[in-house]
């Protein structure tokens, strides 16, 4: 083993549960944990982190708000010590939160604001297809939103959802578990619980018929289409076989989709996206939505790609899909499971998220179980029951008119 | 509510919040890699390092005479098509059965070329290694570069091109490119839409024939892996390979700035402009390579740098300013960048100077050097610990030909380094005088932040020179 750990600290707060008037809040706090603590100036954290061998960054996500450094694990009391110190005694300042309302706006414009497509398949398919505010907005915020955030909302923030109840601490590495429990012990026993926070309601009225938009692209020079479909939840009986069909109709160059978009009708350069758009199966709690997102070749339209698209999945709910592709699925899934528990940081993720959204960070252990489980024709029953064009959305994002690019000189 | 109060003070009694960073504790043993080389008949070069994080497998095979000079003359970016190509059929194989062969390993197998190699890199469970390597072997030697394929790829590789002309990250790193190394083949990119179309099915089995060849290349393979069964394994899969004529090295001049010089990519309507400045810097074997590199860990290499500290930290000018140190075979480059809103363009510019000229006038602190010099070995062995991260560091002391004890040198190369060593490579390499400095941003909404720093060259978004100061 090598001599690393990871200390995570996953708090039970996403963007979905931020307030209402206040988008990409949630995100916008997660920066204002770098700012200092009763024992820990502005940025020191990032300075203890580094200059002791490790490196360190946060993630805002649908359902939850993590922290993490990897370093050599005989710095692990360090890691343990500093994220104590900011759950207890977070520092918030009125200069420092200015500060980070710029290095977010800062943050917005570089990945959507100056990008072409401005992350639609994320920020737009999300607005569109959901009805409730808390799945719906926009997590990234609105710029006008991000600068309005006062210190009261900062300070009310961190009291409702940054209190012990509602985080998991997790370490992972080569450490003597016994000793972590006494520093765990040591830093952490004394922070105050806090009452738990109300839950929100994050449920979604079913949706009824299929929902298509066009948008134009200022900075674009080729159209694209993002599609998402509603999902069961996690525990319902056919989500794993919905998971393994997103893998058998998107994931990789053997895939279904790739291979009729981008191979045969050679409709579309490329074929992007997956069951959870920015994780896993296992990390995130409210309702959720597959991404597919394909940059198309000009000269065609998006009804043709969805064409071609719509009759592979009339395919699979008709024919079903053959033994080997079931069986190629399980192996592909299930190495693709090993790579995200490669490294320290990967097992803290999945232990973490189990935790927080499961109670249950045990079922590490057994959670290829019931993928291995799937029958082929649970996959062709979840094709017909989810894959419908009422239960989705569609959006086309088509260039504004410029000319026609010159070749390179 | 009052048992739990009286249990929170009692807690707070036994442990008050301590104020102080707790001390390390005693450094557990670091396990470097065990390595072992081995050379096959055609003169294939082996590299093998067990590695059982998790029940896979990482192979890494590197042609270094592939590299995106090669052939440039006659054919300028054959590399980087036979590349994407040469994955879409073999002799034997179709496209779609490589493509399902790697589903049903848990694999995957892609290459890409780069100005000093062409890599193919391959994953699978370990359990199907035979299957992997054999696969590889028959994606090395006989790749069929089917017509269909061919005419596929050369169509979607110009529109991903003209969609990357839209990506203010694409455009400033392709004008960096060609501002820094000019004329030398390390300015190239990406190939032109005659280039592309020009090529034939013939031409690129002609490239890997006289290019993939065993003699120069070599295989990593690191995971879950027994030294003596693998090595069987791959010479198995491997052994029948042919050796080829190894192509002549060639060195051209690289070229020297005599001033500072803006190059400015006009994007009408962007929001932020995207910096970058640098310089031509030193080959990978130099001996200041340990130097430059921590240099810019202290500049803009990590999050608590001075950049950082600087520009976002203090100023909120941008979210993720950085430097890195890239250092290639022949030569390299440093460079310092930044993506920030329009109306602070110009004010960016005179910090990220001011940061390099400071590094150059001043010596770095103590403090600092030796937290650059923790970050770097800290997370050098985190690199070691993943299979494709410790496949690419053995890699690239084959691809620099560098000293095999790389890996173990490491840690006392890194710390007998000193604040003159900082301050003389910052003297020579951050030169804020002879920088190009090259940005993609709206010109009329930041012009007259812009100009008071050099001349300006405008190009748009296709390259074209649109005017110059």
């Amino acid at each position: 083993m090598a001599p690393v750990v990871t200390v995570a600290v996953y708090y039970n707060v996403g963007f979905r549960l931020e307030p209402k008037g206040r988008t990409g809040f949630a995100h916008l706090f997660e920066h204002m944990m770098f700012q200092g603590s009763a024992n820990v100036k502005k940025f020191e954290h990032a300075k203890f982190v580094e200059a002791n061998g490790g490196s360190l960054n946060g993630h805002t996500d649908f359902d939850y708000t993590n922290y993490y450094q990897t370093m050599p694990s005989n710095r692990v009391e360090l890691g343990i010590w500093l994220e104590s110190d900011r759950m207890r005694s977070l520092d918030i300042s009125e200069e420092n939160l200015k500060n980070q309302q710029a290095v977010v706006s800062e943050e917005v414009r570089v990945n959507v604001l100056n990008q072409p497509y401005q992350f639609f398949e994320w920020i737009s398919l999300w607005e569109n297809a959901f009805t409730n505010w808390n799945n719906s907005h926009n997590g990234y915020g609105d710029l006008a939103e991000i600068n309005a955030a006062t210190i009261e909302d900062v300070r009310n923030f961190f009291k409702t959802y940054y209190a012990p109840n509602n985080a998991v601490l997790t370490v992972v590495g080569d450490v003597d578990v016994n000793d972590v429990k006494k520093m765990v012990e040591k830093h952490f026993a004394s922070i105050p619980n806090q009452p738990m926070p109300a839950r929100a309601d994050l449920t979604e009225p079913p949706q009824t018929k299929e929902k298509r938009i066009s948008q134009t692209d200022k900075l674009a020079n080729l159209p694209a289409l993002a599609i998402g479909y509603h999902l069961p939840a996690q525990n319902s009986p056919d989500f794993p076989a919905i998971a393994l069909l997103i893998r058998i109709l998107q994931v990789g160059e053997s895939s279904r989709w790739y291979q009729r978009l981008v191979k045969e009708k050679e409709l579309t350069l490329d074929l992007s996206g997956g069951l959870n758009y920015f994780g896993n199966e296992f990390d995130y709690t409210g309702p959720m939505i597959s991404t597919t997102r394909a940059t198309y070749k000009p000269g065609h339209t998006a009804d043709e790609v969805i064409k071609e698209m719509d009759a592979v999945i009339a395919d699979i709910a008709s024919k079903g899909i053959t033994d080997k592709e079931l069986a190629d699925a399980k192996v592909s899934y299930r190495s693709n499971f090993y790579s995200q528990l490669e490294g320290s940081m990967g097992k803290a993720h999945l232990l973490s998220a189990l935790a927080i959204f499961r109670d249950d960070p045990q079922q590490i252990n057994s959670l290829l179980t019931p993928f291995e489980k799937v029958t082929a024709a649970q996959v062709k029953a979840a094709a017909a029951k989810y894959l419908v064009a009422t239960n989705r959305t569609v959006i086309d994002r088509v260039q504004e008119a410029k000319a026609q690019p010159k070749s390179e000189k | 509510m009052k048992t739990l109060l009286a249990i929170v003070l009692l807690a707070t009694t036994v442990f008050a919040q301590q104020k102080t960073p707790p001390p390390p504790g005693a450094a557990r043993p670091l396990n470097l890699p065990k390595i072992t080389e081995k050379k096959l008949a055609n003169g294939l070069t082996v590299v093998l390092a067990p590695l059982p994080s998790v029940p896979k497998i990482s192979a890494m095979l590197t042609f270094r005479s592939a590299t995106t000079a090669s052939d440039r003359e006659a054919h300028p970016g054959i590399a980087q098509i036979a590349a994407s190509v040469a994955n879409e059929g073999t002799d034997t194989r179709t496209s779609i059965q490589i493509k399902e062969e790697l589903r049903s390993i848990g694999g995957s197998l892609g290459l890409g070329s780069d100005a000093d190699s062409t890599t193919m890199t391959a994953t699978s469970l370990s359990e199907f290694s035979t299957r992997l390597f054999d696969l590889m072997s028959d994606v090395a030697q006989h790749p069929s570069f089917p017509e269909a394929e061919v005419k596929l790829a050369q169509e979607n590789t110009i529109q991903n091109i003209r969609a990357g002309r839209a990506d203010p990250g694409f455009l400033v790193n392709e004008r960096f490119q060609k501002a820094v190394f000019g004329d030398h083949p390390y300015s190239f990119v990406v190939p032109d839409e005659k280039s592309i179309s020009a090529l034939t099915r013939n031409d690129l089995r002609a490239f890997v024939t006289r290019f993939y060849i065993p003699n120069t290349a070599f295989l990593v393979v690191v995971g879950d892996i027994d030294v003596d069964k693998t090595f069987a394994e791959v010479e198995k899969a491997f052994g029948g390979w042919k050796s080829g004529t190894v192509p002549p090295d060639d060195n051209p001049p690289v070229p020297k700035r005599d001033k500072r010089q803006i190059y400015f990519v006009n994007r009408p309507g962007s929001v932020q402009s995207a910096i970058y400045i640098g310089n031509v810097s030193i080959p990978r074997k130099d001996k200041d390579y340990f130097a430059i590199r921590t240099a810019s860990t202290i500049y803009g290499g990590s999050f608590y740098s001075r950049l950082t500290r600087n520009i976002r930290e203090a100023k909120g000018y941008t979210y993720s300013p950085f430097s890195s140190s890239n250092t290639q075979a022949k030569t390299g480059s440093f460079l310092a960048g930044a993506f920030v809103r329009n109306e602070v363009t110009g004010p960016t510019l005179l910090e990220i100077f001011y940061e390099l000229d400071r590094m150059r006038v001043l010596p770095v602190t103590d403090e600092e050097l030796n937290a650059a010099k923790e970050y770097s070995t800290g997370n050098f062995s985190v690199e070691l610990a993943s299979q494709l991260g410790l496949a690419g560091r053995i890699s690239t002391i084959y691809t620099y030909d560098l000293d095999k004890n790389f890996i173990n040198d490491f840690r006392p190369k890194i710390e007998a380094l000193t604040t003159a060593d900082i301050q003389r490579v910052a003297a020579k390499y951050f030169d804020t005088y002879h920088a190009a400095v090259v940005i993609v941003g709206d010109w009329e909404k930041v012009k007259d932040q812009v100009t008071p720093f050099g001349d300006v060259t405008i190009y748009d978004a296709e390259g074209n020179i649109v005017s110059k100061s």
